[in-house]
């Protein structure tokens, strides 16, 4: 464990606005947030507060209404849509709680996804997905469709997809809210061995018991931070993998 | 590049066969269209070859003076159709025929005059009873001993018009025989045109030509002298002069001396055509030029029929595939790739309706051809032209679906229920 660990997300007075004049509502409102490379952040609050949103919000699926956001020293105002995609397919996994897997392909071609996008020919997107697959032993499963696998299952081949580009950051919106607490164990054990590898991850839930699993838990309260803890010193964070945004990553 | 243009392709290409009867159904919208104007194009494809053949067979050395002018426009195509009794109005004459064939270069020379008249002959029925045999309206074809030597026509029986002890012959063709005389063997019997009575001298074989540049339905037409209307005071128009040349060399320069004689005759008026080689056929071609142009622009309409159905269809497949293309935007699909992905598919669509209309086209063509004298016509022109043609409508009408699925919002479409 090393303290090499930079600030990988910069949320500055951010605010999400939806409607307009009176009919204004904020699901974000002056949202400051910095996220350190390594950390497993879990996000809490009740229904409505703003968690899917901010997690919309920093995995580029949307916009924020206000305020400054920096990815990896990138200012996101500045990045066109183009570049947008191109992070999410290589820099960024997104983990949903229905899974969203394509239901017409199979297993394989659902977790090699990404690496269409990233430009990867067929035949190395086959063998990365099968890697990673087989990491989380669904391997014979390959060629399954996804409505035969169970919801563990499922969600562990949505994990798949998000690792298989080898992405810096993990976002993960209750990934286990529609699990059984064995499949959801499971799911979070997954999700703790990838981020001991030094994966950044930043996770929604409902489930107070799975905090135990972070790094740091955020409480959100009407578009703000209601609670910032850190359970673990950044000085205790997981050594980081290294974010070059545009360029080639290696394991330091 | 080069790449995402293959993934995309197989997308597409997966998309379609998991909707085969869906996507078969949209393609054979296409393919319809596509099949109607390849079949109209062959048809006229053939016709015209086919005038061009006769005018081929007819002789390099035939040379044609027809009334008014002739351009080569489409207007005046359509003038020389609009105009009714367009040969009514006919400035040629019997006298321009005789000057014409005193020319030294000329071998041969015939006007054809048509008009229609009521044929009746005298017949025994099996009883033994006479009755008297009538075709009403039946095309008589006045002209002369000539016209056989400028269209080396050969006949099942007799001689063409020869001069005879009697001006009242006729030489008739195959079906009118039929009708009239009940036989395909006419000669020596007769028939009354006008109140006189005529003696049939020729039978013309079956006319496997019912579309020739000289206008004639051989098979249904009576032949006479021109000079028996000339006798009856009928008004006579030459609507066609055949010349037939000595030699071919100078073609040009006989052109000219029959234009110069004909002016001469009309104290100059230049209102008449003469004409050699392809030009013969052109009024032929011009009018199947129009009515394929029309022909084609009514099945054009049913490509667009058939592109509003990929349109409808890929609008479909958009609205099922929203939660999809949430999916592909949120692990790094561009609009763009959105955009390309669904271009493909209505482009597939369109371009296998495309070849699925041109196979089923000839095969059309090849069934009429069995029936009909047109054999299909294949021009690579043609080919390359529909195929282009529905390509564009593929991209055409594939652009709106594939805009409106690369525009959608990824949250709003991942919120989208399957």
């Amino acid at each position: 464990m090393v303290a090499n660990n930079s600030v990988i997300i910069d949320l500055k007075k951010i605010c999400k606005r939806y409607g307009y004049g009176d009919a204004a509502i904020f699901a974000l409102r002056d949202f400051d947030l910095q996220v350190k490379q390594g950390e497993f952040i879990m996000i809490m609050g009740p229904s409505g507060c703003g968690k899917t949103t901010l997690l919309n919000v920093i995995g580029l699926l949307d916009k924020s209404s206000d305020g400054t956001y920096t990815l990896a020293g990138h200012p996101v105002e500045r990045i066109s849509a183009r570049k947008k995609a191109k992070f999410r397919s290589k820099k960024i996994g997104i983990i949903f709680q229905d899974f969203n897997l394509i239901p017409t392909m199979n297993i394989l071609d659902n977790v090699a996804l990404p690496l269409v996008y990233a430009g990867f020919t067929k035949v190395r997107r086959e063998k990365q997905a099968d890697e990673v697959l087989s990491r989380f032993h669904l391997q014979p499963k390959e060629y399954y469709m996804p409505a035969q696998l169970s919801g563990g299952q499922k969600q562990r081949v949505a994990i798949a997809r998000s690792l298989v580009s080898d992405p810096e950051i993990i976002l993960a919106d209750e990934p286990t809210g529609n699990l059984d607490s064995r499949s959801a164990h499971i799911v979070m054990e997954e999700l703790k061995a990838i981020h001991e590898e030094g994966n950044t991850i930043i996770m929604v839930t409902h489930n107070p018991s799975l905090t135990t699993y972070a790094t740091r838990v955020i409480n959100m309260l009407d578009g703000q931070i209601d609670t910032d803890i850190k359970t673990v010193a950044d000085k205790d964070l997981p050594e980081p993998v290294s974010i070059h945004f545009g360029k080639k990553k290696e394991k330091e | 590049m080069a790449l995402l243009f293959r993934t995309h392709y197989n997308l597409a290409r997966e998309s379609i066969s998991k909707n085969r009867t869906r996507s078969f159904l949209t393609c054979l919208g296409i393919a319809i269209g596509v099949a109607s104007i390849i079949l109209i194009l062959s048809l006229m494809g053939s016709i015209r070859n086919l005038v061009d053949g006769q005018v081929k067979a007819a002789g390099s050395d035939l040379i044609v003076v027809r009334p008014s002018s002739i351009k080569n426009t489409v207007e005046s195509v359509v003038e020389q159709l609009t105009s009714s009794g367009q040969y009514r109005n006919s400035n040629l004459s019997l006298k321009d025929v005789s000057s014409i064939a005193a020319l030294p270069e000329v071998a041969a020379a015939a006007p054809i005059v048509q008009i229609n008249a009521t044929l009746t002959a005298n017949r025994v029925n099996d009883n033994g009873e006479n009755y008297t045999s009538t075709v009403e309206s039946a095309p008589v074809v006045a002209t002369s001993a000539d016209f056989a030597k400028v269209q080396n026509l050969v006949l099942s029986s007799g001689s063409f018009l020869e001069k005879h002890y009697n001006d009242n012959i006729a030489v008739v063709g195959r079906s009118l025989s039929l009708s009239l005389f009940g036989t395909t063997e006419p000669v020596a019997k007769t028939f009354s045109l006008f109140g006189e009575k005529f003696i049939v001298v020729g039978a013309l074989p079956e006319a496997d030509d019912p579309i020739n540049f000289n206008n004639i339905d051989f098979d249904n037409s009576v032949f006479v002298n021109a000079e028996f209307l000339v006798k009856k005071g009928e008004n006579i128009q030459v609507q066609q002069i055949n010349v037939k040349a000595k030699n071919t060399d100078k073609m040009d320069e006989l052109a000219g001396k029959i234009r110069e004689e004909v002016i001469a005759n009309k104290a100059g008026d230049t209102n008449f055509s003469v004409l050699y080689g392809d030009d013969i056929s052109h009024p032929a071609n011009g009018l199947f030029m129009i009515v394929s142009g029309m022909l084609t622009l009514v099945a054009g309409i049913s490509l667009v029929v058939g592109g509003i159905g990929i349109m409808n269809i890929m609008l479909v497949s958009v609205a099922e595939r929203t939660h999809e293309i949430g999916i592909r935007k949120s692990v790094g699909a561009t609009s763009g790739n959105i955009l390309l992905q669904f271009l493909f598919e209505s482009f597939i669509l369109s371009g296998l309706g495309g070849l699925f209309g041109l196979v089923l086209g000839y095969t059309l063509a090849f069934f009429i051809s069995i029936v009909t004298p047109f054999a299909p016509y294949i021009d690579l022109s043609i080919l390359g032209m529909t195929l282009a043609t529905s390509f564009t409508i593929g991209l055409v009408f594939g652009i709106y679906p594939a805009l409106k699925a690369a525009k959608k919002n990824p949250i709003e479409s991942l919120r989208h229920s399957r």
